[in-house]
């Protein structure tokens, strides 16, 4: 059976941010909704589909783990240290002798919690911002953009590790959602971006002017006339934030910076197990291979959700 | 142009200013003393009280951040706690190797981006096409340390170790103390597969770029024209196409430098490169927050000079775009 190509136009939300504004404004004299429109289009792109099985399944796995795991991700056994892949222990033990393959299953947790709640966390304090900045221009908005700018001048993962540094790693929950703030502050400035860009235009339009005309109050503009104007483009940052998000959450933790052992996660397993894959190569291709797998089903997600909510950056 | 170079010089300035000033205040937020962490555990009031005056602690945060601010103008960025030596004579020594890789890593990335990109847009919807943007989506979702790990098992582990896996031989002319391994063909070695590593990504994410912006490129009038007008296909992709379609690449390249410089990091800690990233970690690890300091500092002063750069070569590009 020959194999369906992936196919799409540019990636990432660095493209998305380019853009200077997207929305559903362009199809909205259209009769059909076009959230409506945007879903029959992403049920005809293969592509997505495809991202929508993996992220499916992997939310099967993070939600069962317990289930699904055969034995406890944190459970050492010193007599079977660096076992190969067995029946028994289907992805082999590390050095410690703990189960590689339950490990994976409950890293798949850790990944999503901190991949989307970083992203949701992002979302609700950047979204905000961007509308009141583009919505209020004047000084509100040079104050506000002027702190995301700020933001903005420091690479990426050096202020996540900054941040990092400053919450203290540990492990368990509370070093879950440390990870989680640290990703989530250096994301809000790409959601305030994006939605001044999109509110600057979309107040000028004449039904928010309507709006005003006929003493609609402003919380009342933002929320049910100007922030469903502006869900395209952020819906695809938000998915496509979520695949960086869990790279990062990855990257924290291979620095050993992130969610601290005993608690699984894929970037310290593969940290941790660098050091013997001379003899046991599997022990680092495994973890590495689950952040492959979920970062490329949400891409894949993401790409095909950019093309049907909106076909012009496609 | 010149004026425009100058302008964005002095724009320059009050950006490193902020970055001052955020990267002052994440290092008073870094929870316990730094009495404790300049003295240890064991230490007499009389020592912390000389300490603090010694550091300027026991002054007010503004007046501490402005003797802070005047102390880096005049190079003095501080003493490690680790090592003893200055702070930013470290930083110094370790930055050419982060350049090295980060440099070589955009080469490598636009060496296998921009002939994909025109395989995969001069031949749309065919196998090479196809070929192209499925390696292009596996690439942008695997993890720079990841491709390396797996560079390392190909390399250094599969091929009987024809790559080092690890460790460091500096440029002729680089090393930076009395006694180091410098070679050209050394550092050869040991800089292709962090390279690589760091590269690949990028070069996935170049190819989707390039290739939606040449796909575009190739159906405007000015490229019918030059066809029209008996050019061979080489200087019209080359010339007209490519030229053009580079113009949005190298705004998503400016972008991308801030996760360049985090790829950095991660694949020097992987290799044990001896570059600003390890650096870095090593001090993190160690909580010498003088040297955290010191590498947080440059290494958003040198993301802010990259982006300069890449913000320049617009001109170099598109001779239309007229900033002064």
């Amino acid at each position: 059976m020959a194999m369906k190509p992936i196919r799409g136009g540019s990636l990432s939300e660095a493209e998305v941010a380019t853009v200077p504004r997207v929305g559903w404004e362009a199809v909205a004299e259209r009769s059909e909704s076009p959230l409506v429109e945007g879903l029959r289009r992403l049920r005809r792109s293969t592509t997505a589909l495809v991202g929508v099985a993996i992220v499916a399944l992997l939310l099967v796995v993070a939600i069962f783990a317990d289930v699904l795991a055969p034995r406890s991700p944190i459970a050492s056994d010193q007599t079977r240290t660096f076992a190969r892949p067995s029946w028994d222990h289907p992805l082999g033990t590390d050095q410690l002798g703990r189960d590689m393959l339950s490990r994976v299953i409950h890293g798949t947790r850790i990944s999503l919690l901190v991949g989307v709640s970083s992203v949701l966390l992002a979302l609700f304090v950047g979204v905000p911002f961007g509308m009141i900045a583009g919505y209020y221009g004047g000084r509100v908005d040079t104050l506000i953009m002027r702190v995301m700018d700020l933001i903005l001048a420091f690479p990426i993962y050096l202020l996540a590790i900054i941040l990092m540094v400053i919450f203290t790693p540990t492990a368990g929950l509370i070093g879950t959602m440390k990870v989680t703030g640290a990703i989530a502050i250096v994301r809000i400035p790409i959601y305030a971006r994006l939605v001044r860009g999109s509110v600057l235009s979309i107040k000028e339009k004449e039904y928010v002017e309507a709006s005003r005309a006929l003493g609609v109050r402003d919380p009342s503009i933002l929320f049910r006339h100007v922030l469903p104007n502006c869900l395209a483009p952020i819906i695809v940052t938000t998915t496509l934030g979520i695949a960086t998000s869990i790279i990062v959450e990855a990257t924290l933790s291979f620095l050993g910076l992130g969610t601290q052992p005993p608690t699984p996660s894929w970037g310290w397993d593969l940290k941790a197990n660098v050091a013997f894959i001379q003899a046991n190569a599997w022990l680092a291709l495994f973890p590495g291979l689950a952040i492959f797998v979920t970062v490329l089903g949400f891409n894949l997600f993401g790409d095909g959700l950019r093309d049907a909510l909106d076909p012009r950056l496609k | 142009m010149r004026v425009y170079v100058l302008k964005r010089l002095l724009q320059i300035v009050p950006t490193v200013v902020m970055i001052t000033l955020v990267v002052f205040v994440m290092m008073q937020s870094i929870p316990g003393d730094p009495v404790v962490a300049l003295l240890g555990d064991a230490y007499t009031e009389e020592d912390a009280v000389r300490v603090r005056a010694e550091y300027g602690l026991d002054k007010p945060v503004l007046v501490q951040y402005a003797i802070w601010l005047g102390k880096l103008a005049r190079g003095d960025w501080g003493v490690s706690i680790m090592t003893g030596r200055p702070v930013f004579q470290d930083v110094l020594v370790r930055l050419p190797v982060t350049l090295e890789l980060i440099v070589l890593s955009m080469a490598v990335a636009l060496a296998i981006a921009i002939p994909a990109a025109i395989i995969g847009a001069l031949r749309q919807n065919t196998w090479a096409d196809y070929t192209a943007t499925t390696v292009a989506m596996v690439g942008v979702s695997i993890p720079e340390f990841f491709i390396g790990v797996l560079l390392l098992l190909a390399f250094s582990i599969g091929m009987s170790g024809a790559l080092p896996s690890s460790g460091w031989v500096y440029l002729p002319g680089t090393c930076p103390t009395i006694v180091c391994a410098a070679g050209l063909l050394g550092n050869a070695q040991h800089v292709l597969m962090p390279a690589l590593a760091l590269g690949v990504g990028r070069a996935a994410l170049l190819t989707r770029l390039l290739r939606a912006s040449m796909l575009e490129v190739i159906r405007t009038e000015y490229v019918t024209t030059a066809r029209a007008k008996g050019l061979s296909e080489r200087p019209v992709v080359l010339k007209h196409a490519l030229k053009n379609a580079l113009i949005p690449t190298v705004t998503v390249m400016g972008l991308q430098v801030g996760f360049l410089i985090g790829g950095a990091i991660v694949v020097e800690t992987l290799f044990a490169m001896p570059g600003l990233g390890t650096f870095g970690i090593d001090a993190i690890i160690a909580r010498d927050y003088q040297q955290v300091q010191g590498f947080a500092l440059l290494t958003a002063i040198a993301f802010v000079v990259i982006n300069l750069i890449v913000d320049l070569t617009y001109t170099v590009l598109d001779p239309r775009i007229r900033y002064a």
